[in-house]
């Protein structure tokens, strides 16, 4: 069990203050939309980052999700 | 490997022209029956000629999905047993909602289902709701479906009559939109919100937006559990390969005899033997595989490809909807590409940003290349542009669109380079292909409940 960086990309407005406090696993598109590219902080330090770039986000689009396993949370759902 | 359509018809109740038929030397097994001319089969009808739906425990029923091998008919193929047994662990009375809104333009494999074999699909709902221990079932629809919404009111009320053994039956309408009908927008709208869909780490059948399981499956997916039901895993696997098994529904659309028949493959067909029973002689230009945000491919390659889902994966292909659309020699993809792109991008639900900011600049740049407006440097804005949008969004419906046009890049380079060059497109007099609907004006544009 452990814990993953995710951008609700509905809630992402473009800030990208999240990038500021997490360089390291946030990129930022054309836009300044947020993008994950390392989504488990892993040691401590870096998780002080994430947690800050969580609280940071003015749209609540920042989340640490605790990831509970391969199962269904990968279904592709058609129209 | 062709035989004669089992049922052809068209009916004054349909809105649409119908021609459904079995592809195969095995007949149909989902599409078999009256003939459509008769309408919608009745309850009585169905149970004599099928019988009752067989009354296994609810461990004996998990077993044979499983067995089965059973994938979601909507276009993600997810293992049904593996989505039940999600819901069935979750604390909380499941949601269970068959999906039958058909959001893909061309496709028309729901309407068939759920406007002439209602009882299959409402016995494959009543059987999964008996598996998750859910009294209710919400059938979901979008509102521009009146055919499909008075078939199922008279099923159910039918059912009701026959006094069978039913979880509670709810018809649901919601908006017609695109993406209105992906599983998280209906969840959403289910749950009092607007039918747009939405992020969540948590999957759905854990935990849906009203905090209850919820477990949403496509019409078609319903239907052949209650056929394999009735006729065992084994022989309904055989319907189709190891990977994918079963038998499909495709629907054919583009230059083909009748647009929007609804075919039944049980067994094994390459495209080609799909669009010789289709009226197609020859391998036309190219083929659209999957839905409108599915994949093109070069006509003649594709001719060879069984529809399968490993198969169709070698060529970066999926079923998807089994959407089959065929571009005849002598028409312009990348003009079809354009129209079904701007109509994509209008059908954006408009809160992802990369989906809101990217999809009109992809859909006018495009409408450029279609038009011969289009020069290197805007070739290479459009596909750093495909890079940023693919995989940016709460659903896949950016994803479909980079799909598209990314193949369209590939499978019609020739006529990009002409395009490109400012040359006059050789298929410039040809008419309009593959139909989209007419974009909703900007006031039905908020409409999401």
């Amino acid at each position: 069990m452990s814990a993953r960086v995710r951008i609700d990309p509905t809630r992402c407005r473009g800030h990208a203050i999240c990038a500021l406090f997490y360089p390291e696993g946030i990129e930022l598109d054309r836009w300044g939309y947020g993008r994950v590219v390392d989504p488990t902080p892993g040691e401590s330090r870096n998780l002080k980052r994430v947690l800050r770039a969580v609280a940071a986000c003015p749209n609540d689009a920042v989340v640490l999700v605790v990831d509970e396993g391969h199962d269904a949370a990968a279904a592709p759902s058609g129209p | 490997m062709t035989s004669p359509s089992s049922l052809v018809d068209s009916t004054p109740s349909s809105p649409l022209n119908s021609d459904v038929g079995g592809l195969g030397d095995r007949g149909t097994w989902l599409l078999s029956g009256p003939q459509m001319s008769e309408g919608m089969e009745t309850i009585a009808n169905h149970i004599a000629r099928l019988g009752a739906l067989p009354s296994w425990s609810r461990s004996e029923l998990r077993a044979i999905v499983r067995e089965s091998g059973l994938q979601g008919r909507g276009g993600g193929r997810f293992p049904l047993a593996q989505k039940i047994d999600t819901a069935f662990l979750a604390p909380g009375e499941p949601i269970m909602v068959v999906n039958a809104s058909e959001s893909e333009p061309a496709s028309r494999k729901d309407l068939i289902l759920c406007g002439y074999r209602p009882h299959l699909v409402l016995d494959g709902a009543a059987a999964t709701a008996a598996m998750v221990g859910a009294r209710e079932v919400i059938v979901h629809l979008h509102r521009g479906s009146p055919f499909v919404r008075d078939a199922l009111v008279s099923a159910v009320a039918e059912r009701k009559t026959a006094g069978l053994d039913d979880p509670e039956w709810r018809i649901s309408v919601g908006p017609d939109r695109y993406v209105a009908g992906e599983a998280s927008a209906i969840a959403s709208f289910l749950n009092g919100g607007e039918a747009r869909p939405h992020f969540s780490g948590t999957p759905m059948a854990r935990k849906g937006p009203s905090g209850r399981p919820t477990l949403i499956n496509n019409a078609e997916t319903m239907a052949h559990l209650a056929f394999l039901l009735r006729f065992g895993a084994a022989l309904w696997r055989s319907g189709g390969t190891r990977t994918s098994p079963g038998s499909q529904l495709l629907t054919l659309c583009g230059e083909v005899g009748v647009p929007g028949q609804v075919f039944e493959l049980v067994g094994q067909a390459t495209i080609g033997d799909v669009l010789l029973h289709a009226g197609v002689t020859a391998p036309p230009a190219a083929v659209l595989v999957g839905g409108y945000g599915g994949t093109w491919l070069e006509g003649n390659m594709a001719w060879q490809v069984p529809f399968e889902r490993t198969a169709l994966g070698c060529v970066g292909a999926q079923p998807g909807c089994g959407l089959v659309g065929v571009l005849p020699h002598g028409a312009c993809g990348l003009g079809e590409t354009a129209r079904i792109v701007r109509y994509m991008a209008g059908e954006s639900a408009g809160q992802c940003g990369p989906c809101v900011s990217g999809l009109p600049l992809i859909a006018r740049a495009c409408d450029d290349l279609g038009e011969g407006k289009l020069r290197r440097r805007g070739l290479r804005r459009l596909q750093s542009l495909c890079g940023l949008v693919s995989g940016s969004g709460a659903c896949s419906h950016p994803d479909g669109v980079v799909r598209l046009v990314q193949t369209m890049l590939d499978v019609f380079e020739d006529d990009v380079v002409r395009h490109l060059a400012g040359r006059p497109c050789r298929a410039s007099n040809h008419p309009p292909v593959f139909s989209v609907p007419i974009p909703v004006s900007d006031v039905l544009d908020q409409v999401w409940r």
